[in-house]
């Protein structure tokens, strides 16, 4: 790593930390507490309704990107290959298995806690992958819990009133399912509470985001797929607006002094795809080498949803769930890359063609090529996975970086 | 030799290649050394060659660029510059024309496309796998029992058309025994795997327009990859003369200009 300019570090890691510590021990509390009740739910699944209804809620997702970005996905992957599950398929949902089967987690050692806690039902929402409905299922037949799920039309150009009112029916169907199956009786009073509290996290969220248009970037990609846990994790709670505008503020004043994610600032990037979680810090050290900052991405942005102002919660969960890039048509996608390219006055682009993630990977029906000619950007493709690091070449990969910087240098000349 | 010379080094995964300059940018030395385990070593081997070819002591050495996966291992390099951009710069050199360079390397394979003003325009890399590159051909070849130039003259002697099925180096040397045992000509089977290539090589080519050059060490040691290519691609396929070299060439010449840059900037800051 370069020596002569020295990273300015994001003060409230420190915070995140307590708050992420705080979250999961309480999860782990809830599952051991007869009195308290666990439901998984996908990152962007109607967890707003199961908060209201009084569970703790647990992301899998959250466990799958920790097993890579603890480099352990990848030993783990292969005990769920055995039971039948392709080692093509999402490697979030097979290291999970895998960890599971071997009874191995992170959480563990991070928190001195005995693991993802035991659910005692599994909510999920196709609106990403139908993946998760498969890793749900497993761990639903494990486990004995019953799984519940929204399936919202994919593929979206414009979402219609219809569409919204489909997946809202769908949304009421699953509270009726869940009051039934539990005894509970969801108060809208709380559901408008907690939908309210996760829309201005949200907000919160976009707007820390938004820093990163100013020159320098106080805030890259890398240090985004970090500091999002609390908007997926801790969404409705009050915990999550706090660290948001403690966040917030420490960017503005990051922008007003001038300091930059990557000081030196002399080429903004944009990053569409999937993290590759076992390479992050790499990744992250080699474009601040290359004194070029990550200034957008599509993933950061995934959380970042239209605002609720009041009326029917359910409408919006409906719409922001349904709406989400990754549930988009590609005519869409490509509207809003354009839109991110101008707002955060991008260089080039980069596309991550994740192995095992075709959902979330945009370069397989020639999207760059699109990108590259309607935006006159440069593009680069470079080929890896979300946690399998089997599928990633660091030298290949690196190399493609430093020669798209060097295009980048070249165009600038 | 007495004037200031420029270096350019690529370490590559299977050869290091040198190349020396004189001070009006001519080639005056060049070498090929294996990469072996060593590539400061091999680096150091291949640029003291070039230098005695070239008649020029070390101390002239007025700047020098290392490419290559094995780039970080040059210690006399003040630079170092990747080989996509060391490969166009080079073919470029010697076909000014030239809108695609197809750069065949011992692991991986590199597809460059220029603008018409000699710019990078795109570029692509085979994924971490071994089909379309010279590793793919060294491992057939192992497995067949004969060298790389015993399977390129086999190749060259075909009439036939076979195409392989596989891109994939395992089970393309398994296509292979299947098809001697069919009794297929050793030439035709040959002149499929370079047909495999250009194949391999034609996906990733994201626009068929402009001349074509290939380097690298296989387009330098195989006819039959440009007799395959030229097939496949339905145009013709410029040679350089030393295509094993183009990314050390390239590497030279950015060192060159490097210095050309700066002696001109130093000329207008004395003119004030």
């Amino acid at each position: 790593m370069s020596t002569a300019v020295k990273r300015v570090e994001i003060k409230s890691q420190k915070k995140l930390r307590e708050l992420l510590r705080e979250h999961f021990v309480d999860l782990d509390a809830a599952a051991r507490d007869p009195d308290r009740k666990v439901a998984w739910c996908t990152s962007v699944g109607p967890c707003e309704i199961l908060t209201a209804l009084g569970f703790e809620v647990y992301f899998p997702e959250n466990h799958g990107a920790l097993l890579g970005a603890r480099k352990v996905s990848h030993r783990l992957i292969p005990r769920a290959v055995g039971l039948g599950y392709s080692a093509e398929s999402c490697s979030y949902m097979t290291s999970d298995i895998g960890a599971s089967l071997a009874d191995a987690s992170p959480l563990k050692e991070a928190f001195g806690i005995s693991g993802p806690p035991k659910p005692d039902l599994l909510v999920y929402n196709t609106n990403q992958c139908r993946e998760v409905q498969e890793w749900w299922s497993y761990f639903g037949r494990r486990s004995g819990a019953p799984v519940m799920g929204v399936t919202p039309p994919p593929h979206l150009g414009t979402v219609t009133a219809e569409h919204v009112g489909f997946v809202r029916g769908l949304l009421v169907k699953l509270i009726a399912d869940i009051e039934v199956a539990f005894g509970r009786k969801l108060s809208e009073d709380r559901l408008e509470e907690v939908v309210a509290q996760s829309s201005r996290a949200s907000r919160l969220w976009r707007e820390v985001l938004n820093t990163a248009r100013s020159r320098p970037a106080p805030i890259s990609f890398f240090d985004g797929v970090i500091h999002m846990a609390p908007v997926i994790l801790l969404r409705g709670s009050h915990r999550a607006i706090e660290y948001y505008e403690a966040l917030r503020a420490e960017m503005k004043e990051r922008v007003a002094r001038g300091i930059g994610a990557v000081p030196d600032e002399r080429f903004r990037v944009y990053w569409e795809g999937m993290p590759i979680w076992p390479k992050v810090r790499e990744l992250s050290e080699k474009f601040f080498d290359l004194s070029t900052a990550v200034a957008a991405s599509t993933y950061c942005n995934s959380w970042a949803f239209e605002e609720y102002d009041g009326g029917d919660p359910l409408a919006w969960m409906a719409r922001i769930s349904t709406e989400v890039f990754i549930n988009r048509d590609e005519a869409t996608k490509e509207a809003f890359l354009g839109e991110m390219f101008e707002r955060f006055s991008i260089d080039g682009a980069i596309f991550h063609n994740a192995r095992t993630c075709p959902n979330n990977t945009n370069s397989r029906f020639g999207m760059p090529q699109r990108i590259r000619e309607r935006y006159e950007l440069p593009v680069l493709v470079i080929d890896g996975d979300l946690s399998d690091v089997r599928f990633f070449s660091t030298a290949q990969t690196m190399t493609n970086i430093e020669a798209f910087i060097e295009q980048l240098e070249d165009r600038a000349r | 030799m007495t004037g200031a010379v420029y270096a350019g080094i690529d370490v590559g995964s299977s050869a290091t290649k040198c190349v020396v300059l004189d001070e009006n940018g001519l080639l005056v030395g060049h070498h090929v050394a294996a990469s072996g385990f060593d590539y400061g070593e091999a680096a150091e081997r291949a640029l003291e060659h070039a230098l005695l070819r070239a008649g020029s002591p070390r101390e002239s050495i007025a700047g020098c660029v290392s490419t290559g996966y094995g780039r970080q291992s040059v210690s006399t390099a003040d630079r170092q510059v990747t080989e996509i951009t060391c490969h166009a710069r080079g073919a470029r050199e010697w076909y000014p024309q030239v809108r695609q360079v197809i750069d065949i390397g011992g692991q991986d394979t590199k597809i460059i496309r220029l603008t018409s003003e000699g710019r990078l325009a795109e570029y692509r890399m085979n994924a971490k796998c071994a089909a379309g590159t010279g590793t793919f051909l060294e491992s057939i070849a192992l497995k067949l029992g004969v060298t790389m130039q015993e399977l390129d003259e086999l190749a060259m002697k075909s009439r036939g058309d076979t195409v392989m099925n596989s891109y994939c180096t395992v089970f393309t040397g398994t296509e292979v025994i299947e098809r001697v045992k069919e009794g297929q000509a050793c030439e035709d089977i040959s002149m499929g795997l370079f047909r495999s290539i250009a194949m391999r090589v034609s996906e990733m080519l994201s626009a068929r327009t402009g001349p074509v050059s290939a380097t690298g060490g296989v387009a330098a040691h195989c006819r039959a990859l440009i007799r395959a290519l030229e097939e496949v691609l339905e145009t013709e396929v410029f040679l350089p003369p030393m295509p094993q070299h183009a990314g050390a060439y390239g590497a030279a010449l950015i060192a060159w200009e490097s210095k050309a840059e700066e002696r001109s900037a130093a000329g207008h800051v004395a003119q004030g």
